[in-house]
């Protein structure tokens, strides 16, 4: 039960919740934080804050302060490889990821999470790559008392597959990349791939065990995948010879190497023209050549999730479409912008 | 009880359709017969136990009933028009109910627990399996008072009508003035210019 009080009765009270103050610009954050006794001196500072009057709380048996609500939400929310700390600001608490990796949002569990009353979370986008330290997600009940069971059938919802926000280790792979095309095996022209790929995969902290390079010859691709494969590569990246001419026969030779699954075609642009395969547990990604003329592709979006060993095939890369357009902007500000953010 | 996929299917089949109504009736009724510790309501130590109330006559209605096995002639089945999709199981033994009542939320969710089905209806039924109880339903422990002439048995009361002469069963008699009427009589009822009458071939019988 909530009582309002007028402010100059209320020295001696504690704070029901903490007052903020914002100062444009400047500040914003608590002024006065929950549990404060009040004073004569701090009357003059919350009127300043247009505060009249004060809530004194007497919680009912099946009543919660949102500081205990925000509390049970953030544990429930919080997945693998996400932390949070008990010191609730302004009602809301703060979720961060424990370790660098792919953040993960279980979408449709944080949407029905958020279709409960009086309950909120906000995150980041699925699929971003995060820091350790770094905030992923935020929660807060929105009133500042309400009833006790909404919250844990919130909770319920949040918890029901070990939480709604995680952020997934990105695992080292042993990896081989095969680069394809009668022009560079001949040497008429110089690779521009392997470099290409390589600087992605070491900024993801892969490194690149063997590199190897195929005619336009499903034999020899064929051979070349075997080969990696009998290295122990655990993940094989293959450019080229993935679009439609007669001379492009990249996806034959996986074929013939051995796929169990083999799934062509991405919603995502650049990149319509990419593959990812399966030969046991070992992925191969076809990059078509758009890796070679775009800073960002679906190459960005896959390869990490990948790596933090998610299974991708047809499902993933349909869901891709929305927002899988890129704007191909002069200077590229990927990730931040909107490429990848719809799925 | 049997699992989930074969009671929707049967369920499906004695209603006529399938439907996500009958989606979230099965699972309306298996959660509330859980509540209740109930683990075989259709079986014979456990039928008399179990009555539910079910507050819509829509196709989750028929499945919360195939479920559990209630039925209206047992008088184990009771029909409030309440027009909510919801449904109160009580355990007679343990004098415990819970109202199970199926969530609105639920329809707008499910385009993110099924965004690969595009089909309205086709989405509802998908996305209403995968979602997890505490997304498609809210319950309530409730308490249910029941009279005793609500009661599964024989009759326990029989009057006359004082002004049809209809024989009224199990205490559903008004009292208007000292006098004893159906509901009828005392209340009016949902037809109306009643006409008694002959009709055709009025003599068969089947045997």
């Amino acid at each position: 039960m909530i009582k309002t009080i007028k402010l100059k009765d209320a020295v001696g009270t504690k704070l029901a919740h903490d007052i903020t103050e914002i100062r444009p610009g400047e500040f914003k954050g608590a002024a006065f934080h929950k549990g404060h006794t009040l004073c004569n001196e701090d009357l003059c500072q919350l009127q300043k804050l247009g505060k009249n009057h004060l809530y004194l709380i007497d919680l009912e048996k099946d009543e919660i302060h949102e500081n205990e609500a925000a509390a049970i939400m953030a544990k429930a929310l919080a997945g693998k490889g996400v932390v949070w700390k008990n010191e609730p600001r302004e009602g809301k608490i703060g979720l961060k990821a424990g370790i660098n990796g792919l953040l993960t949002i279980n979408v449709a569990a944080l949407a029905a999470f958020n279709m409960i009353e009086e309950v909120m979370c906000a995150t980041l986008h699925n699929h971003t790559l995060v820091k350790t330290g770094e905030l992923v997600a935020a929660t807060r009940a929105i009133p500042l008392v309400m009833k006790r069971a909404p919250i844990e059938r919130a909770a319920a919802i949040a918890g029901q597959t070990g939480g709604v926000v995680s952020v997934l280790p990105i695992r080292q792979r042993k990896t081989g990349l095969i680069i394809t095309g009668n022009e560079v095996y001949q040497g008429l022209i110089e690779d521009r791939f392997a470099p290409i790929l390589t600087r992605k995969l070491t900024d993801l902290n892969c490194e690149v065990d063997c590199i190897s390079f195929a005619p336009d010859d499903t034999e020899i691709i064929r051979q070349a995948i075997c080969s990696h494969i009998d290295r122990g590569c655990d993940l094989i990246l293959l450019s080229g010879g993935m679009s439609v001419d007669p001379d492009d026969v990249t996806r034959e030779g996986i074929i013939l190497a051995g796929a169990d699954e083999i799934y062509y075609g991405a919603a995502a642009l650049p990149g319509a023209m990419f593959l990812v395969a399966y030969i046991g547990k070992v992925p191969l990604i076809g990059v078509p050549a758009c890796g070679l003329h775009h800073r960002t592709t679906v190459l960005d979006l896959v390869l990490p999730r990948i790596l933090a060993g998610e299974k991708i095939g047809k499902k993933e890369l349909a869901f891709l479409g929305h927002g899988g357009l890129c704007q191909d902007c002069p200077e590229c500000t990927y990730p931040h912008c909107s490429f990848g953010k719809g799925s | 009880m049997q699992d989930f996929d074969t009671l929707l299917k049967n369920s499906s089949a004695a209603h006529g359709h399938l439907c996500s109504g009958q989606v979230v009736g099965v699972r309306m009724a298996m959660l509330g017969c859980r509540l209740i510790s109930l683990d075989e309501p259709t079986r014979i130590d456990q039928i008399k136990k179990l009555i539910v109330y079910v507050e819509m006559d829509r196709c989750t209605g028929d499945a919360v009933a195939f479920v559990t096995g209630v039925k209206l002639g047992r008088r184990s089945l009771k029909f409030m028009d309440y027009g909510i999709m919801a449904a109160t199981f009580v355990n007679l033994e343990t004098n415990t109910a819970f109202r199970v009542i199926s969530t609105e939320e639920a329809r707008d969710l499910a385009t993110v627990y099924a965004p690969e089905v595009p089909e309205k209806y086709p989405q509802q039924i998908e996305a209403y399996k995968r979602m997890p109880d505490s997304v498609l339903f809210r319950v309530q422990k409730v308490r249910v008072h029941m009279s005793e002439y609500d009661l599964p048995g024989p009759t326990r009361r029989k009057v006359a009508c004082s002004r049809c002469a209809q024989v009224v069963r199990d205490n559903r008699e008004v009292v208007q003035n000292g006098h004893i009427l159906c509901k009828p009589c005392a209340q009016g009822a949902y037809f109306s210019e009643a006409e008694e009458i002959n009709w055709p071939n009025m003599n068969w019988t089947p045997v």
